[in-house]
């Protein structure tokens, strides 16, 4: 089945890299300009989606830092990176517990690694619901 | 060969200003710990009035004419009852503030006053023996009154200068048996009747020491306003520095971003090219594309140690958390992250590090140890080696951690310079021309921040050798019985 990967992002050009990588090796991309509607589609879609890739600073400093806290809060089975141009220098927002499972990567999109961590990660969650099955 | 030691001294003191909530707060009373210490200052002052009233007492023992001639002594020994008084009313002081519970009644405040009203009392008592208008033992009363001034509000301050006058008055009342007036009516002995010259000494004293009092309040208690005004407006100041400080840093993350940004984008792209995401592109475009990239990577490196700089500068060691850090960990943690930039250069890494902990703020030591590596990577030339070791003195003191590269090396005259921010030397930029001369910048400020030193041998076209110096180190529980045989050895031949 094909994974479902929701990437928010308000620069055009890095939405248009990823959606290139994401979409020739096989995944479906959905994009958001902002926090706010990907958080809506969440609210209106019983399907959501397998990860979510979020830019931090979209429609203010820490929009990125408060659709995380909800997603995790709401929707605690989407797997979600971060893809910033601030890099590891946005760990110091999170508490301490958090900073070992945060995952965060830094602009450019590198294809080949942002390939390894969604496989990674989509692995992860995949063990998740193996395990809650038996 | 030049070499030479960079000392970074900082002041681990730590000045903690009281944060007030409102102007009112000037005239309220000083905080709970402020009064709790200096209880304690008043309990072990008490105790050296004890010490002399019994020093007092041992010598009218000794030579008890001389002390009665001075009217320092009575025959009814008053200081072995007034010594006793302020002896079990200091351990009852103590008790009250370390072993019994705070309470209603139980609060440093109640206990300033219990200690300032059974002093008055001691001091009235000992004022009555030794005379009131002869000596001048009233004019302690004035010590009381300021104590007031400083630690009450104005008005509990005024309550103490009128307790004060009052006992004053009293023991003036007593000692020139005044009170013998109000008596008379009670046939009480009439000769104790003073005449009008006597009556007149005495109210010329209570006038002048009551005159006094007061005045000695007034001022006081208008200058500790003045003094805690000042004191609520730097509490005031600094909580305007810290809002300032952070959005300086909010302003330094915008910034950053926005700056970045549009490199991330053109790397994106150039990376989907690269990728073979745009198709087949002729190699002569690859080349340029991966040169345009080279150059926008240092940029946004540059950047971002910019900002880096900047949080350091920021972050004193007295507000950063410290923690254990592992250094061994350290080191390989950032020769992991450093591997690609390792591997560009196909550089040899020969490891030998000991296992130890120091005590700092674990971000910064890692931007440290990460900034030498990196820093003896560039200067290196290709297929060249860097070797890092670690010296364990005995007791854990200056235990050293030494990275050695055999690149271009630094000239003798740059030396001392190279911790400066943006110092630029022509040798250096001619072999990495991305050099932004911010690298050793932040790991001054980060070694500064962590009170740690380094020393920094070099040799032009032999290569340098920046020497961390970790002034007091630990040893992990579990390694330290096999500490020799768990040194880390290794040689990472990068491809």
């Amino acid at each position: 089945m094909t994974k479902r990967i929701a990437h928010v992002d308000d620069d055009p050009d890095i939405r248009d890299a990823v959606a290139r990588i994401l979409e020739k090796n096989g995944y479906e991309v959905e994009h958001y300009l902002t926090m706010k509607d990907f958080i809506a589609s969440l609210e209106q879609n019983s399907n959501p989606p397998d990860l979510a890739i979020l830019d931090v600073m979209v429609e203010s400093m820490d929009a990125g830092l408060t659709a995380y806290a909800e997603i995790q809060k709401n929707h605690p089975s989407i797997q979600t990176i971060f893809l910033t141009s601030l890099g590891d220098m946005i760990r110091q927002y999170f508490d301490k517990e958090s900073d070992k499972w945060v995952c965060v990567m830094e602009k450019p999109v590198e294809p080949d690694s942002l390939l390894s961590v969604i496989e990674d990660r989509l692995s992860q969650s995949s063990n998740n619901q193996t395990g809650k099955a038996y | 060969m030049a070499s030479v030691h960079f000392d970074w001294k900082k002041s681990s003191d730590t000045v903690v200003l009281p944060a007030s909530n409102s102007y009112s707060d000037c005239a309220a009373k000083l905080s709970d710990d402020i009064l709790i210490s200096n209880i304690r200052w008043f309990i072990i002052f008490r105790w050296g009035v004890i010490g002399a009233l019994i020093l007092i007492h041992v010598i009218a023992l000794l030579v008890p004419d001389t002390l009665i001639q001075f009217r320092v002594i009575e025959e009814n020994n008053w200081p072995i009852t007034i010594t006793l008084i302020l002896g079990i009313a200091n351990l009852f002081y103590i008790y009250a503030l370390n072993s019994s519970n705070p309470g209603k009644f139980n609060t440093p405040s109640v206990n300033l006053w219990l200690q300032i009203i059974i002093d008055l009392i001691c001091l009235s008592v000992v004022v009555h023996f030794i005379g009131s208008t002869a000596t001048p033992a009233p004019f302690f009363y004035i010590l009381h009154i300021a104590l007031a001034c400083i630690f009450f509000s104005t008005l509990e301050s005024l309550l103490v200068a009128l307790l004060v006058s009052a006992m004053y008055t009293l023991v003036l009342l007593i000692e020139y048996s005044f009170a013998g007036q109000f008596f008379i009516t009670l046939s009480v002995d009439p000769a104790i009747v003073q005449n009008g010259k006597t009556k007149n000494h005495m109210l010329f004293w209570m006038i002048a020491l009551d005159i006094l009092f007061f005045t000695v309040w007034y001022l006081v208690s208008r200058l500790s306003l003045v003094v805690r005004a000042h004191e609520h407006q730097l509490a005031e100041a600094y909580k305007r520095i810290n809002q300032a400080q952070h959005e300086k840093d909010q302003y330094a993350v915008l910034m950053t971003h926005q700056l970045k940004s549009p490199l991330d984008a053109i790397r994106s792209k150039i990376n989907l090219i690269k990728g073979g995401y745009c198709g087949e592109v002729p190699e002569e475009i690859k080349d340029t594309l991966l040169k345009i990239d080279r150059r926008a990577t240092n940029m946004a490196g540059l950047i971002l140690d910019l900002l880096r700089l900047q949080r350091l500068k920021e972050t004193c060691s007295c507000s950063a958390e410290t923690k254990p850090v592992d250094i061994q960990e350290t080191v390989l943690k950032c020769i992991d992250k450093l591997t690609p930039v390792i591997n560009t250069k196909n550089i040899t890494f020969n490891i030998s590090v000991d296992p130890f902990i120091y005590n700092g703020i674990p971000d910064q030591i890692e931007i440290l140890v990460e900034n030498i590596i990196a820093n003896a990577i560039t200067y290196s030339h290709e297929n060249g080696s860097v070797e890092i070791t670690s010296n364990i003195s005995k007791k854990g003191k200056n235990t050293t951690l030494t990275i050695t590269d055999h690149g271009i090396g630094i000239d003798s005259d740059d030396l001392p310079n190279i911790f400066n921010e943006y110092f630029y030397s022509p040798r250096a930029a001619s072999h990495n021309k991305a050099t932004s001369g911010i690298g050793l910048s932040i790991v001054k400020i980060a070694a500064e921040n962590n009170y740690l030193n380094i020393d920094v041998t070099s040799e032009p076209d032999k290569g340098t050798a920046f020497t961390v110096v970790f002034p007091k180190v630990q040893f992990p529980f579990t390694t330290e019985k096999t500490k020799s045989s768990s040194v880390l050895d290794s040689s990472l031949q990068q491809q």
